[in-house]
């Protein structure tokens, strides 16, 4: 029934917290009081830096005794309080969807949405989601419509937390998606509400140095050709539509930001960077020019349609950019193959304001479109109390790099 | 969360619109085409005057100005092909130059405006500007073109229809006054800090905003231009101060008693490096501005020139409350309207 799955990343267990939710953070109830568990032996999906650091409690917790004197009580894990506000998003969790774009198995985006807007987490609309699919709902394309991906995300909504940001690249531009959002009705209740940002693309987490790839038909090769570079992969092999990553400067990234924020007074200015060897100096110039957030992808993130080259070779791996990034000068946002609390925490205590769901929320939503993702929060915000009160935080955006400890110290 | 109709937010009690039935019987509406038909008189004998050669220029093209602050463009299918309905004639301007050394047209332009300017009171989705473009002119002489044109356009609605504008209560003797002043100058760095000053919030990055053009235009003693606005505040075509990075050699003309914006102008980019780079600047794609490239990258003159939007003259000039009051099938942002 579920066509959609995610080699190299941990698809089983994803789809069982989709499922069963936070009791899938603990091994299977039924082998309690008949197997003993440690760490998980065999590192079946390779790990990378993030993967080798370990959140490691100390003994002597000023925080927890600050928290117990508050309480009047011991403080549980329960107590740990996960809200947090970034990119100029409240959110119950520190969490957001990560930019899904044009590829086909995107296309769930409206049940992601609608799940995504229910828990109030901020969720990201990829590039080419609109030159692709086209703005408003037609016929047999009505769900894979940007207004109607923001349309089910803001009826499930509540008040106060969440938003959406959408992004916009260079053919994008073409189509004037920014434009056309900002006096979109589908949209208005996000902006009045100071929910809506738009988030500036500088280039892919999965290929850095390229832009989008996307497999298309025959038809939808034509009707684009005009916007985009399409490349015929072999003699009657599939069509690949190209989009440019656009080209920046230093200069060319603090006007695109100026922009922006001259143009879009009451959304918000993300900029979203890859996983480049600049990305450092990239973020800081972004933060300097008035960017509300930074996004970086680590080079083992990204949903879309990438040459495996790219894949195994290209870009920092998100440790490392993260460690290049050093302490953000404003709100950082990470995503590469996060879909459990550790992971989770880790990005934190790096510097990271929150962290990005790509594939998992994909694979979540296909394990059950109407709470598969409902229920993966729900498993990473168990696992996240905990972890936060183990190394004695009670509040999830006290974590810092005093609490990781990585095998290259 | 409910959805809201867009619709909702115009305030139609703040700004009614009258039937066009309505609006276009009115004596009012009479006075003000008879006033504004004066201002583009005046505004063509003072454009001769300069030896500029009047233009008509294409509605229609597969690019326009990408403008800035949101407004969205009017897609035309053209045999299939995207064009546009022109924003403004900028590009047309440029490229005219190479067949005569100083330009004018009035132009209809159409601007998708965001809906929260359906409340400023000076904005309107379908609107004409008096364009001009001036080769070999430096920003100084476009701002001077432009006073000596306001002036005189002022003049000759005073000289022809002082009793309409009576009639529209708005005392000839006080226009003439404002216009006879020579108009101030300040920068758009200077601006934002009297309105720092004054406890009004406003980023020293980008344009003014429209309560506080309002605020400053109330305030004034006659009309008054804005310089050296911030790079990331304008179009590409806006040329970047050589002598102090990310200022702009660009200006507005701002009318007194509340009215703001009547023009904005600028030295321009001319180079086609430069060009291309200030596109990317401003987030557009080179790709789409192909036949405009072609043209720049065999040269063009340098230039600086202005636009004029008429119906926001004509409101100041005529005194009335709002700019829909000035075109006679009058279009805000997000109301339907004929």
């Amino acid at each position: 029934m579920n066509t959609l799955h995610a080699p190299g990343f941990p698809e089983a267990e994803v789809r069982d917290r989709a499922a069963r939710g936070a009791a899938a953070v603990f091994p299977p109830t039924n082998r309690y009081g008949t197997a003993v568990f440690g760490e998980d032996p065999d590192d079946r999906y390779g790990g990378d830096a993030l993967d080798a650091m370990r959140l490691v409690p100390p003994v002597f917790m000023p925080h927890r005794l600050a928290r117990l004197i508050e309480l009047g009580r011991e403080p549980l894990f329960s107590d740990v309080s996960l809200e947090c506000r970034f990119g100029g998003m409240r959110s119950p969790v520190p969490v957001y969807v990560s930019a899904l774009g044009s590829t086909r198995v995107a296309a769930d985006g409206v049940d992601l949405a609608r799940q995504a807007g229910r828990i109030g987490l901020p969720m990201v609309i990829g590039e080419n989601v609109a030159p692709m699919n086209g703005f408003r709902p037609e016929r047999d394309a009505q769900h894979k419509t940007l207004s109607a991906r923001i349309q089910a995300y803001t009826e499930e909504l509540p008040d106060g937390v969440g938003g959406v940001c959408v992004q916009q690249s260079t053919e994008d531009a073409d189509t004037e998606v920014w434009n056309f959002l900002y006096s979109d009705p589908v949209v208005e209740p996000l902006l009045s509400s100071g929910r809506l940002a738009f988030e500036l693309k500088t280039g892919q987490g999965a290929k850095p140095g390229l832009g989008g790839l996307t497999l298309v038909d025959d038809a939808t090769a034509e009707r684009l050709g005009g916007r985009f570079a399409v490349e015929s992969l072999g003699e009657d092999g599939p069509l690949l539509r190209c989009a440019s990553p656009g080209t920046f400067t230093e200069e060319i990234l603090r006007q695109q930001v100026h922009l922006i924020r001259n143009n879009y007074p009451r959304a918000h200015c993300w900029v979203k960077l890859p996983p480049a060897r600049d990305v450092a100096e990239a973020a800081e110039v972004a933060w300097r020019a008035g960017a509300a957030a930074v996004t970086v992808d680590g080079a083992e993130g990204g949903t879309g349609w990438a040459p495996s080259g790219f894949l195994r070779h290209v870009g920092l791996p998100l440790a490392q950019v993260l460690r290049r990034i050093g302490t953000p000068a404003g709100d950082l946002l990470a995503s590469g193959r996060v879909w459990e609390g550790t992971r989770t925490a880790k990005l934190l205590a790096s510097g990271a304001a929150a962290a990005g769901l790509g594939r998992a929320a994909l694979l979540a939503v296909s394990e059950d479109p109407e709470a598969g993702l409902c229920r993966l929060i729900d498993a990473l915000a168990l696992e996240l109390r905990m972890l936060t009160s183990a190394v004695g935080h009670y509040d999830v955006t006290r974590l810092s790099s005093d609490d990781l400890w990585s095998p290259h110290d | 969360m409910t959805m809201q109709s867009v619709l909702s937010r115009v305030d139609t009690e703040t700004h009614p619109l009258p039937t066009p039935r309505d609006h276009i019987t009115s004596e009012r509406t009479r006075s003000m085409i008879r006033i504004q038909q004066a201002l583009l008189a005046g505004a063509r004998e003072a454009l001769a005057r300069e030896g500029a050669v009047e233009l008509l220029h294409p509605v229609i093209g597969p690019v326009t100005d990408p403008g800035s602050r949101g407004a969205k463009q009017v897609d035309v299918d053209y045999y299939g092909n995207r064009y546009k309905l022109m924003t403004s004639s900028i590009l047309y301007k440029q490229t005219s130059l190479l067949a005569f050394d100083r330009i004018f047209l009035i132009a209809p332009n159409v601007r998708l405006e965001p809906i929260e300017t359906s409340s400023t009171r000076r904005h309107l989705t379908e609107f004409h500007q008096i364009d001009v473009e001036l080769a070999g002119a430096t920003r100084d002489d476009a701002m001077a073109v432009a006073e000596r044109l306001v002036r005189h356009a002022v003049a000759t609605v005073v000289d022809r229809h002082s009793g309409l504008l009576e009639s529209l209560g708005r005392d000839p003797e006080v226009l003439s006054a404002f216009a006879a002043r020579p108009f101030g100058r300040v920068t758009h760095a200077e601006v934002v800090t009297e309105l720092h000053r004054i406890g009004h919030s406003q980023s020293t990055g980008t344009e003014i905003e429209w309560d506080a053009e309002e605020l400053i235009s109330s305030t004034a003693n006659g009309p008054f231009f804005v310089t050296d606005y911030p790079k990331g505040s304008r179009g590409f075509y806006d040329r970047e101060n050589p002598e102090e990075a990310s200022r702009l050699l660009n200006f507005d003309l701002i009318a007194p008693e509340g009215c703001g914006e009547l023009c904005s102008g600028s030295e321009r980019e001319y180079e086609y490096a430069k060009i291309v780079t200030r596109m990317r600047e401003t987030g557009e794609n080179p790709a789409k501005y192909a036949w405009y490239l072609d043209v720049i990258r065999q040269g063009i003159p340098a230039s600086a020139g202005f636009g004029i939007g008429l119906e926001r003259l004509t409101r100041w000039v005529a005194g009335l409350d709002s700019v829909w009051e000035a075109n006679a099938y009058p279009k805000l942002p997000g109301v339907v309207s004929p």
